[in-house]
């Protein structure tokens, strides 16, 4: 048991995990991620589709040998966190324990020195105490002992960070929504209803998109209306859920008439399917819209362009272009796309721990701050007998840029005698 | 304002390209005065450099940060600042020999990218996206001051003998905490970097972590720095193997701005 605690707390074992992690998430990004066995076999071969599904290599993130490798950092960090804590707060009082800081190592030194307080000051120490301990007298001071819990700190910010993602992963919410103003669509199952009261589409001279904006309300049978806008980067929240602005498309009115009398009137958007109810066996599928087509064989001619698919019991029975003024005829019946327009998908999601995970990453940074800019260091200056001092200084981190720092200070008071 | 920038840009290089000839004459000649005016020439350039990014944002109408040829040439000049920094706390110009030559090949990418500005999408239309970029380029420049340093501590190995090099160079331990110093630098500005990269996301996308190949190629060299600094933790590690490293972690950082962009398209591929 207390080898491998031992080895789940070890250096060795981090740096394994940590290169295994690495490695891992770099490969995934070579690999299309999320396709069919069929399109890797057509895009890499057989075997390696074989390989690939195997080894769930076409998931790679959610597969569970690297959730493994993410619990094992987890219980890493935890255990790590965990076993260094006692030592942890027992370093941190003895830092300023004047018995242990003379038996602390020395990183620097210098000797011979008249008066030890322009060294503490130039080295920006605080005020130092005096202490007499066994016959000998002396000064110190302590500086960043708070950087001692650099590492301990970022450890435990890594581990939110990994839990309020993982936890995120396994209970959000996640549903797509899209339509035209006017349009009122579930939101999956929560129970409530969305209702698309506006989209706009704030565009710059040249015709890009400045801004797409959204009117929204969200209601139910036990939920009072809430309104809002949802805008890019500016998501609304209503009854918990945030609703972000996620993409745009074109949507058209498609009628369905005969001897002029509308039948079915639907506005379908791009992606659709539409039954057509007087005839059964007939579907029309909205493929796209073109808003500058231009077909080839006259560039001249500009206008828009719808592109559809019909379908008779489930089999292609005719793909085709309609330019403004153009139908589609089947029997008596008339097929007519109209009043081309842009629909909202809009993207509804609640995800309850992303502030644990963004509590996590500030905790890392913190965590940095402290191991990388609070460095401990520690300077104790001891009187000899001849009435001149020698300085010890203590900077686990700072090694011959402490060193040549603490000769600086002594360079920068000419008063003081010679280094050692 | 683009006018001004069209013409500054070449002059720029030409100054980067007087600085580097003065650092290689500080090398070549062992003049310590051709370093001194190398320093001088390098500082004087980073503010024309400055003065191109902001001519570059006036025209624009925005942080000049959001395509391949203005982020090659904030990356330049992250590069530019961090080793300025360096060479001036740790009196080491030797770092401009080899740091000037580096940005002058990103400002060379830039040269070959399109300067062409086009309006920005609404994604990116944030006030977040100056937070992420800027710390992304202080990150980068930190990393590839990192790398340089490298260079010096495995070159130094092999003129050990030489004295202009060992009086220019510091001691070996001293290079490898000067190369410590700037992979924290990067490491923190990293991980800001990402931190603000994933609030920005959940606002922009709603989700704050998506896999992106960009964000995966940040995250893999955040684990690289991770490993050199665990690395320099356990006996032995220092010094060659951890410059080794440190070298790895800057052709990570290249593949994350250039290689992710152009091979691995994703959500941060704007061109």
């Amino acid at each position: 048991m207390r080898k491998i605690r031992d080895l789940l707390t070890s250096m060795s074992f981090a740096i394994v995990l940590l290169v295994l992690l690495a490695a891992c998430c770099a490969f995934g990004s070579f690999i299309t991620q999320g396709q069919t066995y069929e399109w890797y076999a057509g895009a890499y071969g057989e075997r390696a589709a074989v390989l690939i599904m195997a080894l769930y290599l076409d998931d790679i993130y959610h597969s569970w040998w690297f959730f493994a490798l993410g619990g094992f950092l987890c219980l890493d960090l935890l255990l790590c966190d965990l076993v260094r804590l006692p030592s942890l707060i027992r370093r941190t009082k003895k830092a300023i324990d004047p018995q242990s800081i003379l038996r602390s190592p020395v990183t620097a030194s210098l000797s011979h020195v008249a008066d030890p307080a322009p060294v503490f000051s130039a080295l920006h120490m605080p005020e130092p105490k005096a202490f007499g301990q066994d016959g000998v007298s002396g000064l110190f001071s302590v500086k960043n002992r708070a950087g001692l819990w650099g590492a301990w700190v970022c450890h435990l910010g890594i581990l939110l960070l990994i839990l309020g993602f993982g936890l995120g992963q396994m209970t959000h919410m996640e549903y797509t929504v899209y339509g035209v103003p006017g349009d009122e669509k579930p939101i999956g199952d929560t129970g409530l209803t969305l209702s698309i009261d506006d989209f706009r589409i704030d565009r710059r001279e040249d015709g890009t998109a400045r801004q797409y904006t959204a009117s929204i309300t969200v209601s139910g049978k036990n939920a009072a209306a809430q309104s809002g806008k949802a805008s890019v980067n500016h998501p609304a929240a209503l009854h918990g859920l945030k609703i972000y602005q996620n993409s745009t498309g074109w949507a058209a009115a498609v009628t369905v008439s005969r001897d002029g009398e509308t039948l079915q009137e639907k506005v379908l958007c791009a992606g659709e399917y539409m039954p057509i109810q007087a005839l059964p066996e007939l579907s029309v599928f909205f493929n796209a819209f073109y808003p500058d087509y231009a077909p080839a064989e006259n560039e001249a001619l500009e206008g828009h362009a719808y592109l559809y698919t019909l379908y008779y019991r489930g089999q292609i029975a005719g793909m085709n272009i309609l330019l403004p003024g153009e139908v589609i005829t089947v029997d008596d019946y008339t097929i007519r796309f109209s009043d081309p327009q842009e629909y909202t998908l809009l993207q509804v999601k609640q995800d309850r721990f992303t502030s644990l995970a963004l509590m996590g990453g500030l905790i890392v940074l913190i965590g940095l701050l402290l191991a990388f800019y609070c460095q401990p260091r520690t300077l104790w200056a001891l009187s000899g007998q001849d009435g001149l001092w020698n300085v010890y200084g203590f900077s686990p981190k700072g090694g011959a840029l402490f060193a040549e720092q603490l000769h600086s200070a002594q360079e920068a008071t000419p008063k003081l005698q010679k280094e050692e | 304002m683009l006018n001004v920038e069209k013409i500054l840009f070449p002059i720029v290089m030409l100054f980067y390209l007087a600085a580097m000839v003065l650092y290689f004459l500080f090398t070549a000649l062992k003049k310590e005065k051709a370093a001194k005016w190398a320093f001088r020439v390098q500082l004087g350039t980073l503010v024309l450099h400055t003065l191109v990014l902001i001519c570059r944002g006036i025209g624009a109408g925005r942080l000049p940060m959001t395509n391949q040829y203005e982020f090659a040439s904030s990356f330049a000049w992250g590069l530019c600042l961090v080793s300025l920094v360096f060479i001036w706390r740790f009196r080491f110009p030797l770092l401009g020999t080899f740091a000037v030559p580096v940005i002058l090949l990103i400002l060379g990418y830039a040269a070959l990218q399109s300067r062409e500005v086009h309006a920005l999408m609404p994604a990116l239309q944030s006030g977040w996206l100056g937070l992420h970029v800027s710390t992304a380029i202080i990150a980068y420049g930190a990393f590839g001051v990192s790398f340089v340093i490298s260079l010096i501590f495995l070159l130094r190995e092999r003129r050990s003998d030489d004295s202009f090099w060992a009086r220019s160079i510091p001691a070996s331990e001293k290079l490898d905490l000067i190369s410590y110093r700037s992979v924290t630098l990067g490491l923190l500005f990293l991980t800001f970097t990402i931190l603000t990269g994933a609030i920005w996301a959940e606002q922009a996308w709603g989700s704050y972590w998506s896999w992106d190949p960009k964000e995966t190629w940040s995250l893999v060299t955040w684990l690289i720095y991770a490993v050199y600094l665990h690395l320099r933790i356990r006996r032995g590690w220092k010094g060659r193997t951890a410059a080794i490293f440190a070298a790895i972690g800057f052709l990570c950082v290249i593949f994350t701005y250039i290689g992710v962009n152009t091979l691995l398209p994703g959500i941060h591929s704007y061109k």
